[in-house]
This record gives C-alpha cells, sequence and structure tokens, in this order.
C-alpha cells in the first residue's frame, strides 16, 4: 500500500522520497498520514476487540486471563476514542478543509505537521506500555487496567506503570488536538475564498469549527483531570485519594465534562460527511441547510450540560439526576433535526447508489438506533437497570462504529479518488459495506438484549447458566464478520490503487470547490483563488435551474481548471508555499522523551527538554523561504 | 434487508425476554423478569415510556429510509430532480413535535427519580452494605446479640493476582420487607446491583449512598458488582436470600447464636473495623 502511495504522489507531484514526508507542511500530505496511521491503529484496536469477544464468545473462558482482559478492553476503547475516530476526523479536515473553503494551505502549516507528529508519538508511547510489564511473548502486558475511563482511585491503585503511560499519553495527544482545533478555527475564519460567507460553507466546514471549539474547550479540563491523576500517583497529592480526604467523585466530573462533549467530538465529523455525501449522490442540495447547521452548533452547546448522565448511579441525589436526565432527553430534539433532514434530501432525489451512499444511508439506520438508545439511557429510573450493562456498550458501539465510523467510511470512498486520483472499485466497497453492516447487527443488537438480561460490561468472564452463552456467540461471530469486512477494505484499496481506473477531477458530479481541481490536487490546490458566489458553488458553476427548479447543464461550465493546463505548465505557477520543515517533527519528539522521563528518571526529561527546545527554536527562527 | 433484520432482532428479543432464557434460577439476572418493587417499576417505565414508542420510532424511521432509497433510486436517462433547499413548515414540525414528545418523558423521569431516591421507610430492616475487592459484606444494625454486636456476614476477599474461590456472600432478607440499604466500600469505586430485584447504585469510597428494595417473592437473586473495580471484577458476586419472616427470623438466630459473625464462607472475618 505505501509502495503504491509513493508511485501516486510521483505522478501527481515532484516527489523527494521518505524525506520530503518527514518535512512536509502540505495539508494533503499530512491528512494522507493521518488517515493511513490512525486506520494502522483501527487494525490495533480492532484486533483487542476481536480478543474480548473471542474471550467472551463462551462461558468460563480462558483465552485471556483477568489481567490481560482488563488491560486490552482499556486500550480497546482508548485507541478506538484518541487513536482512531479523532485522527481520522482529523485527516478529514486537513484534507478537505483548505480545498473546499478555497485557500491553499491551513493557516499555520508547521503547526499542522506538529500535530500530527505529536499525535504519532502520543500513540505509540502510549501503545509502548505493553512492552512494559515483562515478557510480551509470556503474554505478560504492561498496558494500563483500569478502563478507558481510568475511575479513581482504581486508577491510583493499579500497580506498574500501565496509568502512567496512558495519562502521559492522552496529555500528549491532547497538546496534538489543541494545536489542530486552533489551526482549523482559524482557517475557517480568515482563510475562506472571497465570497465564501459563513452561511455559504459546506457542512463538513460547519461542522469542523463546531468540533475544533469544542476540542479547544473540552481538552483542557481532561488535561487538568490527568495532571491531578498524575500527580496523585507519581508524587503524592490526593485529589482523588478519598483516605486523605479526596473526592474520587471529581475525577468522574471532570471526566465527564470532558467525555460528552468528546462523544460530540466524535460524531459531528461524521455528520459533516454524511451531510456532504447525501446530497452529492441524492443530486439535490442538503434539505434545510440553516437548521442543519443550527442544530449542530445546538448539539455542541448542549453537550456542556449533559455529562452527569454517566454518573446517574453515582448518588448524585433526585435533583442533580432530574437535571441530568431533562437535559439529556432534550438533546435527542436537534439530532433528530439532523435524521429528518437527511431523510428529506433523500426525498425525491435521484440516488445513485454507489458505496458512499450506501455508508451514509447505514449511517442514518445504526445512528437512529444509537439516538434511540441515547433517549432510553436518558429515562433515569429505568436507566439504573441498564448503566454499565451491555446496553450501554451496544449504544456507544451504534454512536461510535454504527455511527461515527460509517460515516467516516463513506467519506473515504467519497474523498478517495480526489487524493488519489483512482476510484474505489465498487463491487468490493459494497461488498465492504454489507459485510460490515450485517457484522454490525450481529454484533452489537444481541448486545442490547444481553445488558437487558443483566450482564454487566467490562467483565472477563462469566458463568454457565446466566442466559447468556448464545447472544456472546453470536456476537462473536457478527466481530469476526466484521474483521472480514475490514480485510475486504484494505483489498480494495491495494486493488484499486493497482487498477488505475482514473477518477478525473470530478468523478461524483461534485457541488462543492474540491471537485472544481484535478484529482489528486496540485500542491497549491488552486491556481487562482476562487471567487464563490453560491452556496455549492461548483454545482452551480454546472448546472442552473429553469423555472421549475429543476437543474440545466450550463455549456462548459465547470471547467474551471482543466486538468491537462496542469501538466503542461508545470509546478509552481510562482505561487509562494510554505517550505517543508523538520522542526516540527523534532519538537515533536521531545514530548514522549519528557513523558518517559517522568516515568522513569529526571534525567531523561533535560534530554526531552533539549529536544523540545531545539525544535521549537529552529522553528521559530527559520526563514520564512529557503 | 435492513427491515428484515430488525424486525428479526425484535422478534428475538421481545420473546426472549417475556419467555425467559431458561436460566439457572441462581444464576439468572434478567432485568425484564423482576421479583421486587423497584425492578418492576423501571422495567415497566422502560418499556412503556421509551421502549415501546422507541420500537414504534425505530420501525417507521428504517421503512422511511429505506423507502427513500428504493422509491428515489436513479433511474435509467432520468432527469436532475428538483433542487428544494426545504421547507420551514416541515422544520417547525419536527423542532416541535419530537420535543413535545421528548418532554412527556420528563414525567416518568422525575416522578422515578423521586420515588427511588427517598428515603427508606421508618419501619424498613436496615443493612450496611461494604464492598471491598473483591467480595460483599453485609451487617444488620438493627439485630445484635447478646454483647450488642451487630449481625455480620463477611464476604472472603479476593487478592489482587489471585483468582476468587468460594461461593459470594449471602445476603438474607424477608420478603414482602423493604430494605433500606447503605453503600459504603474501603477501596475503589463498586456498585451494588442486584437486577431482579432493584437497580444498581455505586459504592464509592469516602461517602454512603443509600437506596430501597424489596422482594415480593421468596427465592434467591443473583448480583454483582457493575462498576468495574479491578482483577476480579467479574466474580464479585452477591446472592439476594429472600425468605418468608419466620425462616429470616430462624437464621438471624441461628447466626447470633453462632457469635455475631456470620459462618457463611469460611476463614477469617475480614473487616474486623466494621463489626463494632
Amino acid at each position: 500500500m505505501v509502495g503504491a502511495l509513493r508511485r501516486l504522489r510521483q505522478e501527481g507531484e515532484s516527489y523527494q522520497g521518505v524525506w520530503s514526508w518527514l518535512t512536509t507542511v502540505d495539508h494533503k500530505r499530512i491528512g494522507i498520514m493521518y488517515g493511513v496511521t490512525a486506520f494502522l491503529f483501527f487494525l490495533m484496536g480492532g484486533i483487542e476487540a476481536l480478543l474480548l469477544r473471542i474471550q467472551l464468545s463462551s462461558p468460563n473462558n480462558a483465552v485471556l486471563d483477568p489481567d490481560q482482559y482488563n488491560r486490552i478492553f482499556t486500550m480497546h476503547g482508548t485507541t478506538m476514542i484518541f487513536l482512531v475516530v479523532m485522527p481520522l476526523s482529523a485527516a478529514f479536515f486537513n484534507l478537505l478543509i483548505p480545498l473546499m473553503i478555497g485557500a491553499r494551505d491551513v493557516a499555520f502549516p508547521r503547526l499542522n505537521a506538529f500535530s500530527f507528529w505529536v499525535f504519532l508519538g502520543g500513540g505509540l508511547f502510549m501503545n509502548a506500555s505493553f512492552f512494559t510489564g515483562g515478557n510480551i511473548l509470556k503474554g505478560e502486558l504492561g498496558a494500563p487496567d483500569a478502563g478507558w475511563f481510568g475511575y479513581a482511585p482504581l486508577s491510583l491503585q493499579s500497580a506498574g506503570t500501565g496509568i502512567d503511560f496512558w495519562a502521559f499519553g492522552l496529555l500528549i495527544l491532547g497538546v496534538a488536538s489543541m494545536a489542530s482545533g486552533f489551526n482549523f478555527i482559524v482557517t475557517i475564519f480568515n482563510m475562506r475564498a472571497p465570497g465564501m460567507t459563513l452561511l455559504r460553507m459546506p457542512l463538513f466546514v460547519w461542522m469542523t469549527l463546531v468540533t475544533s471549539f469544542l476540542i479547544i474547550f473540552a481538552m483542557p479540563i481532561i488535561t487538568v483531570a490527568l495532571f491531578q491523576l498524575l500527580f496523585d500517583r507519581l508524587y503524592g497529592a490526593n485529589f482523588f485519594n478519598f483516605e486523605a480526604g479526596g473526592q474520587p467523585l471529581l475525577w468522574q466530573h471532570m471526566f465527564w465534562l470532558f467525555g460528552h462533549p468528546e462523544v460530540y467530538i466524535l460524531i459531528l465529523p461524521a455528520m459533516g460527511i454524511v451531510s456532504e455525501v447525501l446530497p452529492t449522490f441524492s443530486r439535490k442540495p442538503l434539505f434545510g441547510y440553516p437548521f442543519v447547521v443550527i442544530s449542530g452548533l445546538a448539539i455542541a452547546f448542549m453537550s456542556w450540560g449533559v455529562w452527569a448522565h454517566h454518573m446517574y448511579t453515582t448518588g448524585l441525589g433526585p435533583i442533580a439526576n432530574s437535571a441530568f436526565g431533562v437535559s439529556t432527553i432534550l438533546i435527542a430534539v436537534p439530532t433528530g433535526i439532523k435524521i429528518f433532514n437527511w431523510l428529506a434530501t433523500l426525498w425525491g432525489g435521484a440516488i445513485s447508489l454507489k458505496t458512499p451512499l450506501f455508508f451514509a444511508v447505514g449511517f442514518i439506520s445504526m445512528f437512529v438506533i444509537g439516538g434511540l438508545t441515547g433517549v432510553i439511557h436518558s429515562i433515569v429510573p429505568s436507566d439504573y437497570q441498564q448503566q454499565d450493562t451491555y446496553f450501554v456498550v451496544a449504544h456507544l458501539h451504534q454512536v461510535l462504529l454504527g455511527g461515527a465510523m460509517f460515516g467516516l467510511f463513506a467519506g473515504i470512498y467519497y474523498w478517495f479518488p480526489k487524493f488519489t486520483g483512482r476510484l474505489l472499485h465498487e463491487g468490493w466497497g459494497q461488498l465492504h459495506f454489507w459485510l460490515m453492516f450485517i457484522g454490525f447487527n450481529i454484533t452489537f443488537q444481541p448486545m442490547m438484549i444481553l445488558g437487558l438480561l443483566g450482564m454487566p460490561r467490562r467483565i472477563y468472564s462469566y458463568p454457565e447458566g446466566a442466559g447468556w452463552e448464545w447472544w456472546n456467540a453470536v456476537a462473536t461471530v457478527g466481530a469476526l464478520l466484521i474483521g472480514v469486512s475490514i480485510l475486504v477494505f484494505m483489498f480494495n484499496v491495494v486493488l484499486s490503487l493497482r487498477r488505475n481506473d482514473q477518477a478525473g477531477p470530478d468523478p461524483w458530479d461534485g457541488r462543492t470547490l474540491e471537485w472544481a481541481i484535478p484529482s489528486p490536487p496540485p500542491a497549491y490546490n488552486f491556481r487562482e483563488i476562487p471567487t464563490v458566489r453560491a452556496r455549492d458553488d461548483f454545482w452551480h458553476q454546472k448546472y442552473e435551474e429553469d423555472e421549475t427548479g429543476r437543474p440545466v447543464p450550463i455549456v462548459g461550465g465547470g471547467a474551471q481548471e482543466p486538468e491537462e493546463e496542469e501538466h503542461a505548465e508545470g509546478e509552481g505557477h510562482g505561487i509562494h508555499m510554505p517550505s517543508p520543515s523538520f522542526f516540527p517533527l523534532i519538537a515533536a519528539i521531545g514530548l514522549p522523551i519528557i513523558a518517559t522521563g517522568l516515568i522513569y528518571d529526571a534525567a531523561i526529561v533535560a534530554v526531552g527538554v533539549a529536544v523540545l527546545v531545539v525544535g521549537i527554536y529552529g522553528w521559530a527562527l527559520e526563514p520564512a523561504s529557503e | 434487508m435492513r427491515r428484515l433484520v430488525s424486525v428479526a432482532l425484535l422478534i428475538a428479543l421481545v420473546g426472549l425476554l417475556i419467555g425467559c432464557a431458561g436460566a439457572d434460577p441462581d444464576l439468572d439476572q434478567n432485568t425484564f423478569a423482576p421479583e421486587g418493587d423497584v425492578a418492576r417499576m423501571q422495567r415497566d417505565i422502560l418499556i412503556v415510556w421509551v421502549l415501546g414508542p422507541a420500537a414504534v420510532i425505530f420501525v417507521v424511521m428504517q421503512a422511511l429510509l429505506i423507502y427513500a432509497v428504493i422509491r428515489f433510486r436513479r433511474k435509467k436517462g432520468q432527469e436532475l430532480p428538483r433542487q428544494v433547499h426545504g421547507n420551514n413548515r416541515l422544520e417547525y414540525a419536527w423542532t416541535i413535535a419530537p420535543a413535545i414528545l421528548l418532554l412527556m418523558l420528563i414525567v416518568p423521569t422525575v416522578a422515578g427519580v423521586i420515588e427511588l431516591g427517598r428515603d427508606a421507610a421508618d419501619d424498613a430492616l436496615r443493612v450496611r452494605v461494604v464492598g471491598q475487592q473483591f467480595s460483599w459484606t453485609f451487617q444488620y444494625p438493627d439485630l445484635t446479640d447478646a454483647e450488642g454486636k451487630p449481625l455480620t456476614v463477611f464476604g472472603l476477599p479476593g487478592e489482587v493476582g489471585k483468582p476468587s474461590t468460594g461461593r459470594p456472600a449471602e445476603l438474607h432478607i424477608p420478603v414482602d420487607r423493604e430494605i433500606g440499604v447503605t453503600l459504603e466500600s474501603v477501596d475503589v469505586i463498586h456498585s451494588f446491583w442486584v437486577p431482579k430485584l432493584a437497580g444498581k447504585l455505586d459504592v464509592v469510597p469516602g461517602r454512603t449512598n443509600s437506596m430501597w428494595f424489596n422482594a415480593t417473592k421468596i427465592g434467591s437473586y443473583s448480583g454483582q458488582c457493575a462498576e468495574f473495580c479491578g482483577f476480579q471484577h467479574a466474580d464479585m458476586r452477591l446472592i439476594v436470600v429472600a425468605e418468608s419472616e419466620e425462616d429470616f427470623e430462624a437464621w438471624v438466630a441461628d447466626q447470633l447464636e453462632g457469635g455475631g459473625a456470620a459462618r457463611s464462607g469460611a476463614g477469617e472475618p475480614a473487616l474486623v473495623s466494621y463489626g463494632e
């Protein structure tokens, strides 16, 4: 796959080897690196998921011992949230935002590279904890073992360095997220092409903006909580130590005050993608654009007032539980508005049944279940039964796998041709969809039943006779099916890169600006910065509407930047682009070294700080262009 | 396809939960087969207020989605569709109608929270529950022996890194009598949960949570810790034995003769400091 990508870049633009990737500040290359890295972590998290499912496939199973199980489910959750869905969304921000708003790059290209390298370093650092438990070949794992939510005081009590790696890893990843959050806010506010008013921005740009704001407000909260946890663990502080008057529940409040907006950080980008895919394949504009935008804003705003629904059973008392119950019930209203508008977008369209559309419709279908089960959970008194059972496991996967990942796959199939110049194979794509869709339903719908049958979460085993055997076996079969579907996807990517089915600039008859430029786009994106005259500007360059509201093709429309011209004129056009720089990479390498030092030996900290300072100084003093 | 899957699942769900799964009665934790007033109320709220309406909405939404994709799929030589940008009336309708429906859910939510959150009745049997990795201890502060020591049933604590052994601690209660429980932890957060009798409540170190429940039928009911608490979380189990008032009295007398410390399970009492 790497080889194929390499060939691809050679054709598209001047390629200068690995070094050019290490020093790149091009948002498209950074986006590709984000995507490939996140996918590799997805495989890792997926293998962890399969191990968990195999362990649970029958009662009293002993594939994993309790210690291994606890570490693996902790890493599965942490990986899928922080190393897969968030960076995969970041990949789309990077690839698309400048193209969609008619810009040549993000506002801070080197900061963007820094974000990626910090993310990669944080992810590798956290996974390095697997090797700290002794001989990994004998199954002695050192990974964190207190769950992705790291509840104190269990996370204080946990022996070994797993939790320290987890907490420092999340702190490092937080740096990446914060930098990227600010970067995209500034980019979207300041770098839009002339005429691209806020209410002409594609929905995906809107959702990126909203997500970025959520990131920059949510990340500081977990940063504080993680520092407190580390101070408790490493330096004997007592924030969460009940024996010294600390408050275990303080951790939960802070974690979920971050954690619930985080849920929307995970789902809003996918909602943005679906809001782009549905209009293109229905060949109709998004229904109720301003309402979809406003409901996104409303969800983001309300997400700050629902965190304690993760804590109904902690004994907050009737008033707090009622208040958070009501706020949680009401967040379903803006979510519903989005779903209805998507449905209305499909309604009356001329839907071409291509893979991206399948995934987008699959997203809606599964997200309806995720939303309904969310409402079910909001009802406090009955939720006392479902809290911490497999019903919740089903719900969160309906939102994050059936929701976010289906939406992200829709995006991958939709924009793959834009950035590789090649279409993904349709047949294999649809096979991927159906296997994943069926596998998903076989895996997670039985978990709702298991939850109602009283099966708690996070148990490494269960006795024979509880009535859970059958549905657990079914769920494991479904999980294996999802695994097969991912293999089909990987095969499809390799096949499609080799097959050379040229996509051309606009394979789907797209509506937004990225389809106006060649595939893959040149380094500078737009030879001339476009002037935007309408929402879905590129569509309106191609079609005008007759008096009945039906679009009529404009002769010669849309051929704004013909591809042949690009090759004839070659590289550059005298457009100034930011120079490559390796200082973001150096600065990023400093962070995991510092974290390692804080866990093991203060002397290593000095090395890490030195590397970080060199990186930042070099970065600051580097001439703007070579 | 989608509809088939969902209908099949719904039928399976209903069939399985109504017909009971044929589970071992000692291990059954089916929340849809409650034997206590709290669990029954929780099940009824769930089915009547949310699961039922959610099932209807689910079927309608999936049907609309499938219909739209099939009905409006692109046909050969089809012209481009009319470019409809929106419809404000529709927007208001699908904002306000769901909002009203959802606001109705506030009624059972608040009423249920208040009812379940009330203090236990004055004549309730008081039980002090102490969670520790990975067992439960039950103390009856009002049932004391001749020396004034309260009846205490000790669970066998597990050891981190070792599989747990033995039968889980038994919480004996009289049937049809309200039980007022206070929950304390000596180490990490646990959650007290006996699915057929009542929803869970967390056992948080440094604070005392309280709840009430009852059993309306004689029998033994399986429960287990519902908050991840470490190595042997999966084996932190308990059994509630609901018996007739006479049997309960007899059990109490038998235990107190034994000197206040229970003989269920073997071995040394783990929570000596909790015995007074």
